[in-house]
């Protein structure tokens, strides 16, 4: 799937050169000022099986940053990177200027790095509270203060307290996941597909929710389906192609910009 | 609706039992239907099977545990339960006829002296103290060992898939069981002692029960419920049922998998060793195979209340327990194991998840 990407001609060869022209969109993809994850050319994938090259990713403190693109392009991968769950090949990534590469996912959640999966992102035979507590295993106390925090940023979780994770809804489900993450106040969170399986009418309160743990301070880094409303939320977009940087830009920037548009958007 | 037919059958053959109880109990007999019970013999095989049960029962919570947290079945487990039988009646015998018998044949169960169970006299009412160490001995021995076998044999195969640790979990079970042999030796012998008016009777039930009997009632309820504290309430217990839920979200929330997976094999490990102690209380001998014979019955009670589901277990063992036991009404006693078996294979057609399969209660 990759490979074949890789060696089929684009539709239109003349547009698609590395750096087009008339390109509106940025292709600069690292920041100028800090970044509290920085990652530099880092090629990774599963096993012997490659996935990205020369990725190159920032966010800053605080920042909304989003990845899109193309199904296989890798969003996924350079998180589970980030987390330490795939295989590091080459290529640095440095949390608050340290590097974090090759550390175990206990030791990243130690480092201030929040992440919320896909799927199966809870423990359903858990009850809502449980599933909290375990997000602060590593703790020696339960941290009372940051459940109370949790619960007033997503209420019906104070309702089903008691209830068993498994027993509730999705919209609910992925409250008590992005609560888990949250429990040990990260710097960074990290959220692969956040408004996947959700009704429709839940993704834009589960973007809200989004945008509000972000206003408190927590940088965030997303993989999302729903580009088009992911890119309008955040504050820079990455597209990815083949596990390879496209695009980097403002959100709105890659909104606007044709080629990203046509390619990358549905039109 | 798929199992309706299936459904229908266990209700009536259930109910043709239930109704040919009820006659024998009666004393009428109609063709093959009824004959003569006394309450008494119903009652005793109902106690005995609930006494075997808990035995069973507690067994079975280790294999279901480390089933649902490691993802293998444990061919093991069974010797493990004789290692705990071995290991604690040798500390029991060591405080019990200490000074009077020679202390080598008191360790290894009486197999290098001539001494009978009665001059070492272990048993509940004479010598309690020497009964409750040998207890204590047997689960901190065997739960020690359950840890070392996991360091020798499963930890360097943690990825592996459940069938290659199922092998290995044979092969360190064969060398556990004849390492037993060669340290004990093989022949059956007798363990406890056998005491005077230790039979107390509950007149109005008809009912007599043994001291030792009590003795495994109490002491294996009391590990069920320090089992069910410990899961329900301890950081430790819901890191494990978070484990057997989902083993990746585990890694990525930070709980320590391999604390979780040692402290799996302790208690684990530990409860198989306090019933294998227990199960030489109720029948009096010991053997080094005894383990491996009963590991069937625990796969059984197991497999019935729904692998991976440590209250399964313990429902499982007591179903297979009262099977065992009163399956004799009908049948010869040498048959009551396949009446077990009959009854799980039965629970496997009509709910293949186990009576708390799908429940998700660890």
């Amino acid at each position: 799937m990759t490979a074949d990407a890789e060696t089929d001609p684009e539709p239109t060869p003349d547009d698609a050169s590395e750096t087009p022209p008339d390109a509106t969109a940025g292709t600069d993809h690292a920041i100028d000022g800090d970044a509290i994850l920085r990652i530099r050319d880092l090629d990774a994938g599963y096993g012997d099986l490659q996935i990205l090259s020369d990725v190159v990713l920032d966010v800053a403190d605080g920042e909304y940053v989003t990845i899109v693109g193309p199904n296989g392009a890798g969003k996924s991968t350079v998180m589970k990177t980030v987390f330490g769950l795939t295989t590091h090949m080459d290529g640095t990534v440095e949390f608050e200027g340290e590097p974090i590469h090759g550390l175990a996912p206990e030791q990243i959640i130690r480092e201030g790095v929040g992440f919320v999966p896909q799927n199966d992102n809870v423990f359903p035979g858990l009850s809502v509270r449980e599933n909290l507590e375990m997000g602060a295993y590593i703790l020696d106390e339960v941290p009372e203060a940051q459940i109370e925090t949790i619960y007033d940023r997503f209420p019906i979780l104070r309702e089903r307290s008691d209830q068993k994770a498994g027993t509730l809804s999705g919209g609910q489900r992925q409250m008590v996941a992005m609560g888990r993450a949250l429990m040990l106040d990260p710097d960074l969170l990290l959220l692969d597909e956040p408004s996947a399986g959700l009704a429709p009418d839940l993704v834009s309160d589960m973007f809200d929710r989004i945008d509000r743990i972000n206003e408190s301070g927590t940088a965030v880094l997303m993989v999302e389906q729903n580009a088009k409303e992911a890119l309008r939320r955040c504050d820079r977009g990455y597209v990815l192609v083949n596990g390879e940087n496209r695009y980097t830009d403002r959100g709105e920037m890659l909104l606007a910009d044709e080629d990203v548009r046509r390619d990358f958007l549905g039109g | 609706m798929r199992a309706r037919p299936g459904v229908l059958f266990v209700v009536l053959l259930g109910g043709l039992l239930l109704v040919d109880l009820t006659a024998k109990l009666a004393g009428v007999g109609l063709g093959p239907i009824g004959g003569s019970l006394s309450v008494d013999r119903l009652g005793s095989n109902l106690w005995n099977g609930i006494v075997i049960g808990l035995v069973i029962g507690l067994a079975g919570i280790g294999l279901s545990m480390t089933y649902s947290i490691l993802s293998f079945a444990n061919f093991s487990h069974g010797d493990l339960v004789s290692v705990g039988a071995f290991s604690g009646w040798g500390v029991a015998f060591l405080i019990a006829g200490f000074g009077d018998v020679p202390v080598r044949a008191l360790l290894t169960v009486r197999d290098a002296g001539s001494a009978s169970p009665g001059d070492i006299g272990a048993h509940i009412l004479t010598t309690p103290a020497a009964i409750l160490v040998g207890l204590l001995a047997a689960f901190v021995v065997t739960a020690l060992l359950a840890v070392a076998l996991d360091r020798a044999f499963y930890k360097p195969m943690r990825d592996r898939d459940g069938i290659a640790l199922l092998i290995a979990s044979i092969g360190a079970a064969l060398v556990v069981r004849y390492l037993l042999q060669f340290g004990y030796g093989s022949d059956r012998r007798g363990v406890t002692a056998s005491v005077d008016a230790s039979n107390l009777a509950f007149g109005p039930l008809g009912l007599s029960v043994n001291a030792h009997e009590l003795t495994i009632l109490v002491a294996a309820l009391g590990l069920m419920l320090a089992m069910h504290g410990m899961l329900q309430h301890t950081k430790l217990g819901t890191a494990m049922r978070a484990m057997a839920d989902n083993k990746d979200l585990a890694l990525i929330t930070g709980i320590p998998a391999e604390r979780v997976v040692t402290a799996t094999w302790i208690i684990g490990g530990g409860l198989a060793g306090a019933s294998g102690y227990l199960y030489v209380l109720l029948r009096g001998t010991i053997q080094f195979d005894f383990g491996w014979l009963l590991l069937l019955l625990i796969f059984a009670a197991v497999i019935l209340g729904g692998i991976g589901s440590v209250y399964g277990a313990i429902v499982g063992g007591l179903v297979i327990g009262v099977v065992f036991t009163t399956s004799t009404i009908w049948i010869p006693s040498d048959f009551n194991q396949a009446a077990a078996f009959a009854v799980m294979i039965l629970m496997l057609l009509l709910r293949p998840e186990g009576l708390f399969g799908g429940v998700s209660t660890t």
